[in-house]
């Protein structure tokens, strides 16, 4: 045994070396088997070997071996203990599980004392279930915060009522297993809705049942909604102070039109009529000590044309007196 | 978008009335420099003092623009212009590329016209997100005209469709071309053409913006009666009235290579790939098919209508199914765009505004957002250097590619 002891230098100097070394199911012990790997599952954090997690497991959930206790145990969750002390194990995996439910922030909060306050709750809860004080209530609380959370984050996902169950499992809702496949499942989920039809009938009357209530929680802000692609990307150029026509009809520009060497290259007199009305009103309105661009590499790109557009839009008619 | 700055059109006549003298130049540039910055008030105090008799306010001018630039690293060089990298004096993370443009042969005493171009059209269409932004323009001691144009560090359109590591989707390639046609209606609206759309001219900034660049064949609108040259825009990208000899075109030129790039984009391949001029209206005609005078009205009184069509054995344009074997990321939507801006007659293709009122651009899918798009790997900064430097209308091909490229503009 001192060999062995050396060999696992972080032995717990509690257990007698015995305990630490034998399966509590099949009694084997490392001596015998030094390739022995030890398992729990945080479901009951009842410590048995490799072999013995095949040989129950291995064909679906079983009930924990061990006299006492009647948890159901799947293969899938079994792992090997991070601490060495399981009561640490269990502690850091609620905690875990909490820390993922209940994450707000100080900013989720208008005032700093209602977020003492939230973290003052969550601590309650963490220590109910690790003290096992009031299990099922906190679970049921917990489950629907986890709920109200998801649908908040995600409003058009449709979730399956969470139903509150009684015989609520000690760490997450996915642990609490459902042996039986298909159709007993479905049955079971709605003779228990069944049963619970009248807490959820109110809260479907009130504002829904979220598991704890909050002072001083901000309610998220559900980001904009995305507008439709615009492929001007928000430019446009339109005349001000004209209207341009489709044909402005001046002799001398329609023996253009029906001239092929023009229209045949696409050449439009329609173009030169934009270009002509806007090289005649372009000046409109703009004033040198509004266009006067910010000094070089000022990086605003385009003040001028905003003060310009600025000035149009808030001028009244210039009155002309006459100069003569 | 107010009338363009003051900016004499006698600029580019070369050396005509004044003799070369070493400030001509710079007054000029002072006068396109104002309408962007205003010189300080001692700079201007400065000038006009007599006690300091050989710089003039001209000159003061530019130097004070050119103080506000520290050149650096040169990111590439052609026969027509080197580009560097530089920065803001005064905030040394604020990049710009210096496109230095070399003294011309022909025009050695004026200013070359493609930087006539370049300066004078990108300066009334910089306020555009999706046109490359020109920041200022100063002369360096040796006389020649320093652009000073926005950093994009990114590379180009052709280059990240040639990249075979960079990979992209439907999305993408939407929101890349609706910042592309973005850019052409833009130009058009302020009657400008471009006449160079090509995927090397259409750069990508930091943030994955696409930018139009290279105005050095961009034009205004023509008025009656003043021909074109119909010998501009890179020959993959050339429409078929170019092709044909028109010398009055109008927008429809660059919405046709506007059109290209984006096909270019979907296949990830040059779309109309030829070898000579003439030879690109063959390739052209066997997609379309040979237009006829019912199609295309008046195309038999284009210049070179004789020579490339009379007499030829008809030809069926390709059927829809050959465009979605060869387009299959564009659907159908894309496709009829595609289709509809590669119109043979130009007077019945789409004009840049419709093209962006077309329904591919809101139907689903949605383009990518700018913050999504996919990248291009390996160094394609150098690559900016690169497309800068070229000048309008080249092709790289390999042999000629240093030979300077002789256009008429007169024509």
């Amino acid at each position: 045994m001192s060999r062995l002891a050396s060999r696992v230098p972080g032995a717990s100097k509690r257990l007698a070396p015995d305990e630490d070394e034998l399966c509590n199911v099949c009694k084997s012990s490392r001596y015998l088997n030094p390739d022995m790997r030890f398992l729990v599952n945080p479901e009951c954090y009842h410590k048995m070997c490799e072999s013995c997690v095949d040989r129950i497991f291995t064909h679906g959930p079983a009930p924990c071996p061990l006299a006492g206790c009647n948890k159901t145990l799947r293969k899938a969750r079994f792992r090997t203990q991070t601490f060495e002390d399981l009561k640490v194990e269990r502690e850091v995996d609620i905690r875990r599980r909490i820390a993922k439910a209940m994450n707000k922030q100080e900013s989720d909060f208008e005032r700093l004392i209602d977020y003492n306050n939230y973290l003052e709750i969550v601590e309650e809860v963490t220590w109910n279930l690790i003290l096992n004080i009031d299990v099922e209530e906190t679970e049921r609380k917990l489950r629907l915060w986890e709920e109200a959370q998801k649908a908040e984050l995600n409003p058009n996902a449709t979730f399956r009522r969470v139903t509150d169950q009684p015989e609520a499992s000690q760490l997450s809702d996915s642990s609490h297993v459902v042996l039986k496949k298909g159709g007993t499942q479905r049955r079971a989920l709605a003779t228990s809705s069944g049963n619970t039809s009248t807490p959820s009938g109110t809260e479907e009357s009130g504002k829904r049942d979220t598991g704890f209530v909050f002072q001083g929680l901000k309610k998220r802000k559900l980001p904009p909604p995305e507008k439709a692609f615009d492929p001007f990307d928000g430019w446009s150029i339109e005349p001000q102070y004209y209207a341009l026509q489709e044909n402005h009809n001046y002799q001398w520009l329609t023996t253009y039109d029906s001239d092929p060497a023009y229209f045949a290259g696409g050449w439009q007199t329609r173009d030169y009529y934009s270009r002509m009305m806007e090289e005649a009103f372009g000046g409109m309105c703009i004033f040198l000590e509004d266009e006067k661009v910010a000094p070089l590499g000022s990086g605003d790109d385009d003040v001028g044309t905003q003060n310009a557009a600025n000035a149009a839009i808030g001028m009244k008619d210039v009155v002309m007196d006459d100069v003569f | 978008m107010g009338v363009s700055p003051a900016v004499s059109p006698h600029l580019a006549v070369p050396g005509a009335k004044a003799p070369p003298n070493a400030s001509v130049k710079a007054k000029t540039l002072a006068i396109l420099n104002n309408s962007r910055s205003i010189p300080t008030p001692d700079g201007l105090s400065r000038a006009t003092t007599p006690g300091d008799g050989t710089a003039d306010l001209a000159e003061m001018m530019n130097n004070d623009v050119r103080e506000q630039f520290v050149s650096g690293a040169r990111l590439g060089e052609g026969t027509y212009a080197i580009v560097y990298r530089g920065h803001f004096r005064h905030d040394p993370s604020k990049l710009v590329a210096i496109k230095k443009m070399k003294v011309n042969v022909d025009y050695r005493d004026g200013i070359t016209m493609d930087s006539y171009r370049e300066m004078k059209y990108l300066q009334e269409l910089t306020t555009h997100p999706n046109i490359i932004r020109l920041h200022a323009v100063f002369t360096s001691k040796d006389q020649n005209i320093n652009l000073v144009l926005e950093h994009l560090p990114k590379g180009d359109l052709e280059g990240l469709w040639k990249d075979s590591k960079t990979s992209y989707t439907r999305e993408d390639i939407k929101a890349w071309s609706a910042m592309l046609c973005q850019a052409v209606w833009f130009c058009h609206e302020n009657h400008v053409l471009h006449r160079d759309i090509k995927g090397n001219n259409v750069l990508i900034a930091a943030d994955n913006t696409l930018k139009l660049a290279d105005f050095g064949l961009a034009r205004s609108f023509s008025e009656p009666g003043r021909p074109m040259t119909c010998n501009v825009i890179t020959r993959f990208y050339r429409p078929p009235e170019l092709l044909l000899g028109a010398s009055h075109y109008g927008g429809c030129v660059d919405v046709w290579s506007t059109a290209c790039v984006i096909a270019e984009l979907a296949t990830r391949a040059f779309f109309l790939p030829s070898e000579t001029d003439l030879q690109q209206l063959t390739v052209i005609t066997d997609l379309f098919g040979i237009p006829t005078e019912a199609d295309w009205p008046g195309i038999s009184k284009l210049r070179h209508w004789e020579v490339s069509f009379k007499g030829a054995a008809p030809k069926r344009p390709q059927p829809l199914s050959h465009w979605r074997q060869r387009l299959p990321l564009m659907g159908d939507d894309g496709i009829d765009l595609l289709r509809a801006m590669m119109t043979m007659d130009p007077a019945k293709r789409l004009n840049a505004r419709d093209v962006l009122k077309h329904p591919y651009w809101t139907n689903l899918p949605r383009p990518t957002k700018k913050e999504n798009l996919p990248q291009q790997g390996g160094n394609p900064e150098k690559k900016m250097g690169e497309d800068l430097k070229r000048r309008g209308g080249e092709v790289e091909t390999g042999r000629t590619d240093k030979v300077a490229r002789k256009l008429n503009f007169g024509a």
